[in-house]
């Protein structure tokens, strides 16, 4: 059976706009996170000449985030895309993402990014792993598959942990992992004119209205507001050498070195 | 602006950025200091298609829209001027007469590598005697058995002292004028084709503008583009394209100097607040915005017009003109933003300032546009 690998992204919006605000090209991108984690996916699907899909959840102006992915190398996506859905907390996400993949089954990998850039939880892909029972590691740098198993070295804090796993496994990608491949002209063009998405909805999914949207949420995002970034300036005058020494001194004190 | 993209667009602005912003813009000041061609990065941008943005994709180009394209340039241009210039020259003024007016063998011969970064092009049109007035060029190309000799002096020649592949107009029939103009296809490596010194220019220091010379150069017959004489039409029909380009690159370096000044003005206190406070310097911004969303919409107008295969020879000329001419004042009023220290090599904005002068030159002078498109208003209103 050919290799299948599932990621799932995400379009985060790049502006807060006030609660509810409409995500689409425009206003959000493809999480940064996710782009490390989609370069994780193809590699090792193009090892194990698999295929991979591409899953979002969103109203159709975030497709855009699947023809990214399949620019850079995906062979197809599926936006997971109904009113029912809005306002889904992590909790609710990962059902409707998990009924997905349970429909885009067999699969062997299930990969996510290791959080969002815009609401940074990063709930979603041990939930979903949860909801589909079945081994998630996060933090993974390396993915080693042989036959129907994988080897799995995951970075924490200063240490190295290596898992053996059978397939299907979860994991999320550490955001050092790897750096995203550059997208070619040609592969946008392609995407768009030669590539499609399918739109599947909660009938499409199986799933109970209560599980989905608010209703199945636990959670709520009562607002969203820019944070506000406070701006120093400070001078540091004299000799190069007295200038690095103090500029260390300042770093220290602001306690980003030990 | 981007509301006025399609998603497609879009996504070619993202990718165009995110290389460039990692890859072209930390090294664009060194390369403009040292003169410096970056094949490292040239190679990367071939790989990515940006040196055959809408070439078919079965001769190895991305077939993208020139909508697509302009972005493509604008975005290379924010981050280098000098490489827009490139890219820009490459894509407009060499792969494009080749597509448009080449026959299929000449296409599969040249294109595929053009395409893919792998060969450089230039286009040779200027010479010392002969700028503006292009009819007056003196060059030759005389007919002889299985070859022109091609014997001529083009100066200012953007990409020349790494070019493969040469468009070089001369006169085929000296005695026929502006129809005895014709395009030869020369490439590097034939006997007497000598790469000439590097200009030493105000800017686009990057890009190695040299003047190519042809002595007795024996080019094969089948190197004529389209038919002889045709030579300055190819060049009008040519020109239109490569002046969107031009304006799309004048437009990426005035954006360019927008963010900085805008970044600065945060930054920089004076009498005990950021610049950026002072209404004298909003004003600047302001009006430097407002230039460059103008520049932006002739420029795109231009674009989407060439792709609804509308007449866009007068917006080109008017996107060509406006553009530069915003870029000139956009980056002027950045070193002044910038005070002393705009005027220095330490802020990028001394660079737009430099790169952004040539643009209302070359591809036609702001005076030869506003003579095109009054022509055309005179033509429109009072025929």
């Amino acid at each position: 059976m050919k290799f299948h690998c599932i990621v799932c992204i995400k379009a985060v919006t790049l502006h807060a706009s006030g609660k509810g605000a409409g995500r689409n090209s425009c206003t959000a991108v493809l999480n940064p996170f996710d782009r490390i984690a989609l370069e994780k996916a193809l590699a090792i699907a193009e090892t194990r000449a698999g295929a991979l899909t591409v899953l979002t959840m969103g109203p159709p102006s975030c497709a855009f985030v699947l023809y990214e992915a399949m620019a850079m190398g995906a062979a197809g996506g599926v936006l997971l895309s109904d009113n029912r859905f809005a306002d889904s907390d992590t909790l609710a996400t990962s059902t409707v993402l998990a009924a997905a993949i349970i429909r885009l089954a067999p699969y062997d990998l299930v990969i996510f990014g290791a959080r969002t850039a815009d609401s940074d939880t990063g709930h979603v892909g041990p939930q979903t792993a949860e909801a589909l029972g079945i081994p998630m590691v996060t933090g993974v740098l390396t993915c080693e598959w042989k036959d129907d198993s994988c080897r799995i070295e995951r970075k924490i804090d200063e240490f190295r942990e290596i898992y053996a796993l059978s397939s299907p496994v979860a994991l999320t990608v550490h955001p050092t992992a790897c750096v995203p491949r550059d997208i070619p002209l040609a592969h946008i063009e392609e995407s768009y004119t030669q590539k499609e998405i399918v739109t599947w909805s909660l009938e499409d999914l199986d799933l109970r209205e209560d599980r989905v949207g608010k209703n199945g949420s636990l959670t709520e995002v009562f607002s969203l507001k820019q944070a506000a970034r406070e701006r120093h300036c400070e001078f540091i005058g004299g000799p190069v050498e007295t200038q690095a020494a103090a500029l260390v001194d300042a770093i220290r004190k602001s306690g980003l070195i030990g | 602006m981007n509301t006025l993209l399609s998603e497609k667009q879009r996504t070619v602005r993202r990718s165009v950025r995110s290389f460039c912003d990692r890859e072209l813009a930390p090294i664009a000041g060194a390369i403009d200091q040292e003169s410096r061609f970056p094949w490292e990065v040239v190679e990367m941008m071939g790989k990515l298609g940006y040196f055959g943005v809408q070439a078919p994709k079965e001769l190895g180009g991305a077939d993208l829209d020139s909508l697509s394209y302009a972005v493509t340039i604008e975005e290379i241009s924010r981050a280098s001027g000098a490489m827009g210039l490139t890219v820009t020259v490459h894509n407009s003024v060499a792969v494009y007469p080749i597509l448009h007016f080449g026959t299929d063998t000449q296409k599969r011969r040249w294109i595929p590598s053009l395409a893919r970064g792998e060969k450089i092009g230039a286009f040779c049109l200027t010479e010392p005697n002969a700028g503006s007035d292009a009819a007056a060029l003196e060059a030759t190309a005389l007919r002889k058995d299985t070859f022109y000799l091609v014997n001529a002096n083009k100066v200012f020649v953007s990409n020349g002292a790494v070019a493969d592949v040469c468009l070089i107009f001369a006169r085929t029939d000296p005695a026929a004028g502006r129809k005895g103009i014709s395009i030869i296809v020369a490439e590097r490596g034939t006997p007497g084709f000598v790469v000439g010194d590097l200009e030493d220019l105000s800017g686009m220091r990057a890009n190695p503008v040299c003047s190519l010379r042809f002595y007795d150069c024996p080019v094969p017959l089948e190197n004529l583009l389209g038919k002889e004489g045709t030579g300055l039409h190819i060049a009008l029909a040519t020109l239109d394209t490569g002046r969107m380009g031009i304006a799309a690159q004048a437009l990426g370096i005035a954006q360019a100097a927008l963010e900085a000044s805008a970044r600065y003005a945060r930054q920089r206190r004076q009498f005990g607040v950021p610049i950026g406070n002072h209404q004298a310097v909003q004003i600047m911004l302001a009006d430097m915005a407002t230039t460059v969303d103008a520049a932006r919409l002739l420029v795109y107008r231009t674009a989407i017009l060439r792709d609804t295969g509308s007449p866009f020879s007068r917006e080109a000329a008017m996107a060509k003109l406006f553009a530069s001419e915003a870029s000139g004042t956009v980056t002027d009023k950045a070193v002044q933003i910038h005070g002393g220290y705009g005027y220095s090599k330490t802020y990028a904005v001394e660079r737009y300032y430099r790169d952004a002068r040539v643009t209302r030159i070359y591809e036609g002078t702001s005076e030869i546009h506003r003579m095109v498109i009054a022509r055309r208003v005179l033509d429109e209103y009072a025929p």
